[in-house]
């Protein structure tokens, strides 16, 4: 066993990608003569990761979180630098490596869409070579954390996205990786899926020493999981450490949503820097320094007819873009 | 190796069986153009007595047994996989260990023929009763001979369709190349015509050429119409085909997944 589970040196990725405009007259140019576009999806990134370590990796949309991921698992080659994933290079597609870790993606991916679940996870059982007894172990073990018996007899098409994604993560599990590579594992579950999830995975490292590296788009994933993250912003490594300096360094605000009985007639800017939230458009939100939180909400509520107020963390994906727009 | 192979085939098995009306519609499909073939050149063999040597029970014989040799040494492979690599779907299967076209392309394969073969034989029963062909050069000899001639073919179909398909890794025009494919094999493998009816200078390039071993091959031999030395030499030829297309599948495919850049997430 390697010292580090996880080297990855110099690791690159472009991509080729055709571009044309829109039009026939476009159309009918790009036919003879192609224009490609270089997109470097990721430059020269540099880490590594002991094993046993949770480490949370993070970056807005397309910041080739999933390109890392996928040249660590071994599904495509980079265009320059070097990994090594416990001793293998990934993309060698070495069977004794792809047998000792796992990737799973946020899509359909491990199952049949047209059978169920099941018979997806016994051919599993054939593929990795686990024998009847460990099977029927990890399995249940599986079965008490994420309540697969309802969902396992079904088409795979038939079940919500949630329900698939338990099996997903069920059949990438069944052979007990040593290395997770985890593209938004809790992606479609409810508060109780993710947190099951979660739970499953820290009990699954401590027991096993797994090496997880796990992307998300849920901020409670990764503080609950990681002690150690890795943000990538446009190919690019930009952060490496601890997930508590980076809140501090980074995020020292909260976000406050009020909902009020006549929204327009109030202006909000001289509390904090008003924010737009599509999500949710009844409410108003400003984002204030967390030091600031406590005095401003009892401003607002002195001052306004307020009918509800909310005081929460401002999304990992503005926490991310804040720090480098900066 | 073997449970892996069993596993697959329940699964995938059980994934035809689910689109057992699908298949029962690309069967029909499948069917009209070999069974109008047969009804063209028999009537034509009928009114002029024969054509070049072929008799109305020649042409009935070739295509009643071509309908058997076509169904198993063809493959599906382009339809279940070139989308795969196109929408990145192949990504769930390139990171388990087992080759995703040699174990699972190929039982998939197996399977779907076993399905079509269900719904082929009642068809079959059905149009040797009305056509009454005359099957009297056939020996349990030749047919025991044809089974593994076939079972060749169906490995060198395979794995040159499966090279094509693994273009897809190159280019989205891949089925394209594929129609092209499908075109020589019409024209050299005795699909539309038994080959000694083609003009001269088809049938020299077909004599070096996999196609003919697909189809007319196998036909001529189920039919009792070739010379010893004739099958040993479809078998030598079989035997070459079979690695060269396995080199160029084991090329095409390797150059191809360092190239696969899995579309979307």
């Amino acid at each position: 066993m390697p010292l580090n589970t996880i080297t990855v040196e110099q690791l690159s990725k472009n991509y080729q990608v055709p571009e044309r405009e829109a039009g026939f007259s476009a159309a009918v140019r790009s036919f003879f003569k192609r224009k490609y576009k270089d997109v470097k999806a990721v430059q020269h990134v540099n880490f590594t990761i002991p094993q046993g370590e949770i480490v949370g990796f993070l970056g807005p949309n397309g910041a080739g979180k999933t390109t890392t991921l996928k040249m660590l698992s071994g599904l495509l080659h980079p265009s320059g630098g070097k990994a090594s994933v416990l001793g293998f290079i990934p993309w060698e597609l070495n069977p004794d490596y792809l047998r000792s870790m796992t990737l799973v993606m946020g899509q359909r991916n491990r199952l049949s869409w047209d059978i169920p679940a099941a018979d997806s996870f016994l051919l599993n059982q054939a593929i990795y070579r686990i024998p009847d007894d460990e099977y029927k172990q990890t399995y249940k073990e599986l079965d008490e954390l994420l309540e697969l018996e309802p969902l396992i007899k079904k088409p795979v098409r038939n079940l919500s996205l949630g329900e698939r994604m338990k099996c997903e993560i069920a059949a990438g599990l069944l052979h007990r990786p040593k290395v997770l590579f985890l593209d938004e594992p809790t992606i479609g579950l409810d508060i109780t899926g993710q947190v099951r999830i979660r739970e499953f995975l820290r009990e699954y490292n401590k027991r096993t020493g797994a090496t997880i590296l796990l992307t998300s788009h849920y901020m409670a994933d990764v503080t609950a999981l990681c002690e150690r993250i890795i943000i990538i912003h446009q190919g690019r490594l930009k952060y490496d450490g601890g997930i508590n300096d980076l809140s501090r360094k980074i995020a020292p605000f909260k976000l406050i949503g009020v909902m009020l009985a006549d929204a327009d007639s109030h202006d909000l800017s001289g509390y904090g820097t008003q924010v737009q939230n599509e999500e949710d458009a009844d409410k108003k939100y400003i984002q204030v320094k967390a030091e600031d939180v406590t005095r401003i909400t009892s401003r607002l509520l002195a001052d306004l007819p307020i009918h509800d107020i909310t005081i929460t963390d401002p999304p990992i994906e503005d926490i991310i873009e804040q720090a480098f727009n900066q | 190796m073997f449970l892996i192979i069993k596993r697959l085939w329940q699964v995938n098995w059980a994934e035809q069986w689910q689109y057992r009306a699908n298949l029962l519609m690309y069967l029909l499909y499948w069917l009209v153009s070999p069974i109008i073939y047969l009804a063209v050149w028999t009537s034509i063999a009928n009114q002029k007595g024969s054509v070049n040597g072929f008799t109305a029970n020649d042409f009935i014989a070739y295509y009643m047994v071509l309908l058997i040799c076509d169904q198993v040494t063809s493959n599906i492979v382009i339809h279940t996989f070139g989308y795969k690599i196109q929408d990145g779907t192949l990504s769930g299967e390139l990171v388990r260990p087992i080759h995703p076209m040699l174990t699972n392309g190929l039982v998939n394969n197996i399977a779907f023929k076993a399905l079509t073969m269900m719904g082929l034989t009642p068809i079959w029963i059905i149009l040797y009763f009305l056509y009454k062909p005359d099957f009297s050069g056939m020996s349990l000899s030749n047919m025991l001979l044809a089974v593994p001639a076939m079972i060749l073919a169906f490995f060198i179909g395979y794995l040159l369709s499966a090279s094509i398909t693994s273009l897809a890794f190159w280019t989205t025009r891949v089925y394209s190349i594929h129609e092209f494919y499908f075109a020589l094999i019409l024209l050299f493998s005795g699909q539309f015509v038994p080959l000694t009816l083609m003009p001269k200078v088809v049938q020299d390039i077909a004599q070096y050429l996999p196609f003919q071993l697909l189809i007319y091959y196998p036909i001529q031999l189920i039919l009792g119409k070739l010379s010893a030395q004739q099958i040993a030499q479809g078998y030598v030829m079989s035997l070459i085909w079979l690695g060269i297309s396995g080199l160029l599948f084991y090329l095409v495919w390797r150059n191809g997944v360092k190239r696969y850049s899995a579309v979307g997430a």
